[in-house]
């Protein structure tokens, strides 16, 4: 699996993406930020039954609550799990209060610190000094984070592990099958993410040639050397969001939002819509092409690709 | 005088005074809901140049449609910066953000918020009540400029000490060398709170209209500091109401819009905003 990065073709289906590199025990990070949430991996993953992983993230939200509902997850190193405008994370509670369906250990941290966490992993470095954490109770019950007197200015400093996941999961607007992938919007932690990483699985709306991503390198945030598979699946974070591609379909989310309360109606969803369905075309199909068009055509109202 | 309002809910109010707490030209971190409100009717109103900071990576969208998430696509939606979640955190903590908002399930007398477990009786990781978590919030009390704190007077929430400091107040900031300035107010229904500079104590600054100082003691667990002269709250003025309602048209923020809405209405919502603003 050590040269999967200098291939020049690295399309794979969803499906053969998530089997190659996704394996009991394996860390997994996960890209987006408050939107553009990879729920269509978290399903493929729901689907697999990959056991005892441990997620790295900033504030995931199908990604943590749902993992840990589906009792995949033993650990995770986060700074927020919720839904945020649509509701709370359920199955995250469940499992911290209660331990259903299985206990999961907690790693805190804040957002910016997470993203520090993941740089120091693509910059190849140990730690990362910040002034965030400081005087919070967040270094009280995370003995990885450690308070520090900076050796040049003598002023306190909070210093955080890099995060080298093994497997890192990342959804964006376009890439080529080299992997060279594009952002419209924004990139949140993902271009570190990638770097992070020792495999970068890239899921974009569209595969486009690599003539295609030259007309704009500067819009290229990944360039092919760090990643190891290319997945092609459009709408791949619905019900969320995709700048320049989809609208966030926030009455689907409240729905499922509203299911997650109990822990049979979650299990009931899954059931529904990730174990009944073979992949993430038939989500889609049974989501409906026609509602997903709308999606896109009242996005494109708002913002159109530049290119 | 102003044309001030006699018609508008408690979520129109909130939004008012936070956004009287935004100044022209300062950039705002701000998440979803009221403060965003606030920060958005101040932008269409005595803050034209105030830059909104987005936690995905957004920087100075200007949408034609109403935020629904802190990385919706309205946060790059005519932006004048698109980037990485890292790049605007550390813009934060250079001390390029003037203002953050945030809130919390419970709250101190120094302004220490607490987002992420209540512990009770129990402990922190077998908790009686687990929260989402810091999110951002921990950066944006490290490192804003100063903070406004938007959160309803109760208290189980304004308590004596909280279960855990996911953000600091005004804590020895100096000693911790936190850079930012720490919180400045706290907006609640019935009155704001603001910090003494010596001893960095809240104290009562104002009322809400028909307010007394007997019922915000009774809504804070500590021995609330309240001075000689208290002033009441202004009200929100026509034109703040009438923004406010053309901001939030369907009252996603203002009153409870999402809970009754279909596909179809969320769709027809879109459309009609683009009409409006655009």
């Amino acid at each position: 699996m050590d040269n999967m990065k200098k291939r020049s073709d690295k399309r794979m289906t969803l499906k053969e993406a998530i089997s190659t590199f996704v394996k009991d025990g394996c860390s997994v990070a996960f890209s987006g930020m408050g939107g553009t949430q990879p729920v269509a991996p978290t399903y493929e993953i729901i689907r697999q039954q990959p056991k005892n992983l441990t997620l790295i993230g900033d504030s995931p939200c199908e990604p943590g609550d749902m993992l840990a509902g589906a009792g995949l997850l033993k650990r995770m190193e986060i700074a927020w799990c919720s839904y945020a405008v649509a509701g709370l994370g359920y199955n995250f509670r469940r499992a911290v209060e209660e331990g259903v369906p299985v206990k999961v250990e907690i790693e805190e941290y804040s957002n910016y610190t997470i993203g520090l966490r993941f740089l120091a992993g693509a910059l190849n470095v140990p730690f990362m000094p910040t002034r965030s954490l400081l005087g919070s109770d967040l270094t009280t019950y995370n003995s990885k984070i450690i308070e520090y007197e900076d050796p040049y200015t003598h002023t306190p400093v909070a210093l955080v592990p890099a995060a080298n996941p093994d497997v890192g999961i990342i959804i964006a607007s376009r890439a080529d099958k080299r992997g060279n992938t594009q952002f419209l919007g924004f990139s949140a932690n993902a271009e570190n993410i990638a770097r992070a990483s020792k495999h970068t699985i890239i899921i974009c709306e569209e595969i486009v040639s690599t003539d295609e991503i030259r007309k704009t390198g500067n819009l290229t945030v990944i360039p092919e050397y760090c990643v190891d598979a290319v997945v092609e699946a459009p709408f791949a974070c619905h019900p969320w969001n995709m700048p320049y591609a989809y609208a966030y379909d926030i009455p689907f989310h409240m729905e499922f939002l509203k299911q997650n309360r109990t822990r049979d109606g979650f299990l009931k969803w899954l059931d529904e819509w990730v174990f009944a369905l073979p992949d993430h075309e038939a989500y889609c199909r049974k989501v409906g092409w026609e509602r997903l068009y709308t999606l896109t055509r009242i996005e494109r109202k708002f913002c159109k690709a530049p290119y | 005088m102003p044309n001030y309002s006699t018609d508008y809910t408690m979520s129109e109010f909130l939004s008012v005074c936070a956004a009287r707490e935004i100044k022209d030209g300062e950039t705002v971190f701000a998440g979803v809901g009221l403060p965003l409100m606030g920060a958005l009717l101040a932008q269409n109103t005595h803050a034209p140049n105030s830059i909104l900071a987005m936690e995905c990576g957004g920087i100075g969208p200007k949408p034609k449609r109403i935020f629904l998430g802190i990385g919706d696509n309205t946060c790059v939606e005519n932006a004048i910066f698109s980037t990485s979640l890292w790049r605007l955190f550390s813009d934060q903590q250079k001390g390029f953000f003037d203002v953050g908002m945030i809130g919390g399930a419970q709250i101190d007398k120094y302004g220490n918020l607490n987002s992420t477990v209540i512990i009770g009786d129990k402990d922190y990781y077998t908790p009686v009540s687990r929260l989402p978590g810091s999110g951002g919030a921990n950066d944006i009390a490290s490192s804003a400029l100063r903070t406004i704190v938007t959160m309803p007077l109760q208290k189980r929430r304004f308590v004596e000490k909280v279960d855990y400091i996911t953000s600091p107040g005004h804590i020895d900031r100096k000693r911790y060398g936190l850079p930012g300035g720490g919180p400045s107010a706290v907006i609640t229904d019935k009155c704001i709170l603001r910090f003494d500079e010596e001893t960095g104590e809240a104290y009562l600054a104002s009322l809400t209209a028909g307010v007394t100082v007997d019922e915000v003691r009774a809504g804070v667990s500590w021995d609330l500091k309240v001075p000689d002269k208290i002033e009441e709250t202004e009200p929100p003025t026509v034109e703040q109401i009438e923004l406010l309602r053309f901001l939030d048209a369907n009252k996603i923020y203002t009153g409870n819009g999402l809970a009754s809405m279909t596909f179809e209405s969320y769709i027809e919502m879109l459309i009609n905003s683009y009409e409006r603003m655009g």
